[in-house]
């Protein structure tokens, strides 16, 4: 709901590099997955386990600026990096849609 | 008589032979077809050369094809080496090799796997498919197998008589399966647990938390956590249905939270982190979990706030604290009284006392049998659900299985546990710590000593030292203190990299940082103390 200047990192491709560093870099246990792509399936890798998601969530909100709610703690906005950064967007332009923000 | 794992399964199959015995995804498998499909397994096992003692892995997930494997390598007489799916190859190897095992049983999607390891492992002969795989078609493996290596697919194994494989091919004091733990050399250590040591259990938990035909038991617990014993045997015994959580379906707890739900599930078994995550991110005003009758815990200590919290979201339910190393089997228990007693749960929550056809006792320093509430001293524990030692390491057992202190008329033999204890007043050991380098993250035990050896693999590693970060989450997060070789060329990058190639994802270090030599006590050891102090 809060989300802060979002630095205008969202806008870019630069987000996928993001997260898909942070993934690459601090939780993948597995060295044969490497390099990640953006559509690996971080789910049936084991990448994500109750403790890396956790991390996640906790870089996410930190880097940018977010609170992830209970219900949105889904496989579907988890799968992938794509598909995090997707719901990363969704939250950016729903809560620039609240402070009445641009289109 | 039961007497042998298996024999649980043929007496719910006569006695319940079209309930549900494992269900999984909507599916289910009733105990009567359970019954015959593992039949089938062990003829398969048998026509692969497979003869009573021989190891047999399991390289699956936890579903209904691997509770077919698994019954069906009992009922071939051979003993079963749960394999982690997920840890990295080069482990999966050296427990094989170590075990010795020839023929692998694995699920559909890790049928490929097992046969690629055939190339660094000669004396791997055969995999064998197991099913049923609801929801994936085809039951073959996509590369041509090594030369040498048979894969029999599912269709074979279905091909085989269902009928019951006539006579026993064990004892109860045969081994029923062997568990691979963290060992402090830098190689696992496999505990050898026969039929005894698991019916001991068994029998007990199943009597314990009251199981019946109709409950629905689940625990997320991998095959190669000695926490599924419990919902795969113990439910059998009972008739009770085993309900199979896909994998990663713990991970998000409001989905979680909405398949116990749906699942209607009226037992639940898993180490306290899991709860947390469940209490604290699940939403659980939402759900209706008016069935969840029982929750278990085990594993690692439940911080008391979030056991508070659980209770409260979960008021009908009976909540119990079970106790005891893989080496044991659960060996104490504790039943945390209910949120009408004004008092709520104790802090720490006490690890209980003895079970059924079990005893414990704690040794203090000076070799006494501690008598006292209050006094500290190490716990044993003596009775048919300990060991039977580990897997070719006589040495490494004997520092365990000890002859009982307080025994002079005859050999007993009773487990040291390493863990620090004391009682309470009204007679419930309480757990203190450990005694050595061993810690829990997320319910694992991890031998700080195996992450500094897998380090000291790493050619510019001079020295290492793994020092455990309590965390209330997972109970411990690893921290690598190394000094390398070289003028500063090593890497955080690098030794994550190589710790992954030979550590399963919760062995590898979280934190790591370097210094140019690692701090002395005055007698030369590793100062310890000195870097917990430095730490976070």
């Amino acid at each position: 709901m809060n989300v802060r200047e979002p630095h205008g990192i969202l806008e870019v491709t630069q987000l996928e590099a993001v997260i898909n560093d942070y993934i690459s870099q601090e939780l993948v246990q597995d060295a044969t997955l490497l390099p990640l792509t953006n559509t690996t399936s971080l789910l049936e890798t084991g990448v994500l386990d109750s403790l890396s998601l956790l991390k996640l969530v906790l870089f996410v909100q930190e880097r940018f600026g977010i609170v992830v709610d209970d219900v949105d703690l889904v496989p579907e906005h988890f799968a992938n990096v794509d598909a995090i950064c997707a719901y990363l967007r969704s939250r950016a332009e729903e809560s620039a849609g609240q402070a009445g923000g641009h289109g | 008589m039961a007497y042998l794992l298996q024999h649980l399964l043929a007496d719910s199959a006569a006695r319940q032979p079209d309930r549900p015995a494992v269900a999984a995804g909507g599916r289910s498998l009733t105990y009567s077809e359970l019954d015959r499909l593992s039949n089938q397994v062990a003829r398969a096992l048998l026509a692969q050369g497979v003869a009573p003692g021989d190891r047999v892995g399991v390289l699956a997930v936890k579903s209904a094809a691997s509770v077919v494997g698994i019954f069906g390598a009992l009922k071939a007489g051979a003993c079963y080496v749960p394999l982690d799916a997920n840890a990295p190859a080069w482990r999966l190897s050296a427990i094989m090799r170590d075990s010795g095992i020839a023929v692998v049983l694995a699920d559909l999607g890790r049928a490929s796997s097992a046969a690629a390891m055939a190339d660094s492992l000669p004396q791997l002969r055969s995999v064998i498919v197991v099913g049923p795989h609801w929801g994936q078609e085809g039951g073959g493996t996509a590369d041509a197998p090594p030369p040498g290596l048979a894969v029999v697919n599912w269709d074979a194994v279905l091909a085989e008589p269902d009928g019951t494989v006539a006579g026993d091919p064990a004892i109860e004091t045969d081994l029923a399966y062997i568990l691979y733990t963290s060992g402090s050399t830098g190689t696992p250590k496999g505990v050898m647990i026969s039929h005894r040591n698991s019916l001991t259990f068994v029998k007990w938990a199943a009597a314990s938390a009251g199981l019946g035909a109709g409950d629905r038991v689940c625990s997320p617990a991998p095959l190669h956590f000695d926490l599924s014993v419990f919902d795969v045997f113990a439910t059998c015994q009972a008739a009770a249905c085993m309900v199979v959580l896909p994998e990663g379906a713990a991970i998000f707890p409001v989905r979680l939270a909405e398949r116990m739900e749906k699942e209607q599930i009226s037992v639940w078994y898993s180490v306290p982190s899991v709860l947390t995550m469940l209490v604290t991110y699940g939403n659980l005003g939402k759900f209706d979990l008016s069935r969840l009758r029982t929750v278990i815990f085990a594993g690692e200590v439940f911080p008391v706030k979030h056991l508070r919290e659980l209770m409260a979201a979960l008021p009908h339910a009976r909540h119990l604290n079970w106790y005891g190393p893989t080496e044991t089997n659960v060996c104490t228990a504790f039943e945390v009284p209910g949120g009408d007693s004004s008092a709520g749960p104790p802090d720490p929550v006490p690890i209980g006392k003895a079970c059924a056809n079990t005893d414990v006792f704690a040794v203090a320093s000076d070799g006494r049998r501690v008598s006292r509430p209050g006094e500290v001293g190490e716990l044993y524990v003596r009775g048919p659900s300990l060991m039977q030692g580990y897997w070719g390491q006589p040495g490494k057992t004997q520092e365990v299985l000890v002859p009982n202190p307080f025994q002079a008329a005859y050999h007993e033999t009773v487990y040291r546990t390493g863990d620090l204890v004391s009682q309470d007043e009204e007679g419930n050991y309480v757990y203190l710590g450990r005694q050595d380098g061993m810690v829990k993250t997320r319910g694992y035990r991890v031998e700080l000593g195996e992450v500094e050896a897998a380090l000291y693999g790493h050619p510019a590693v001079h020295e290492a030292v793994v020092l455990p970060i309590p965390d209330e989450l997972l109970g411990s997060r690893l921290r690598a203190v190394i000094s390398a070789d070289g003028a500063g060329g090593l890497t955080r990058e690098e030794v994550l990299d190589h710790c992954r190639r030979r550590l399963p994802g919760y062995m590898v270090p979280d934190v790591v940082e370097f210094c140019e030599a690692l701090p002395r006590t005055s007698t030369g050891k590793v100062d310890r103390a000195r870097l917990a102090g430095h730490g976070r």
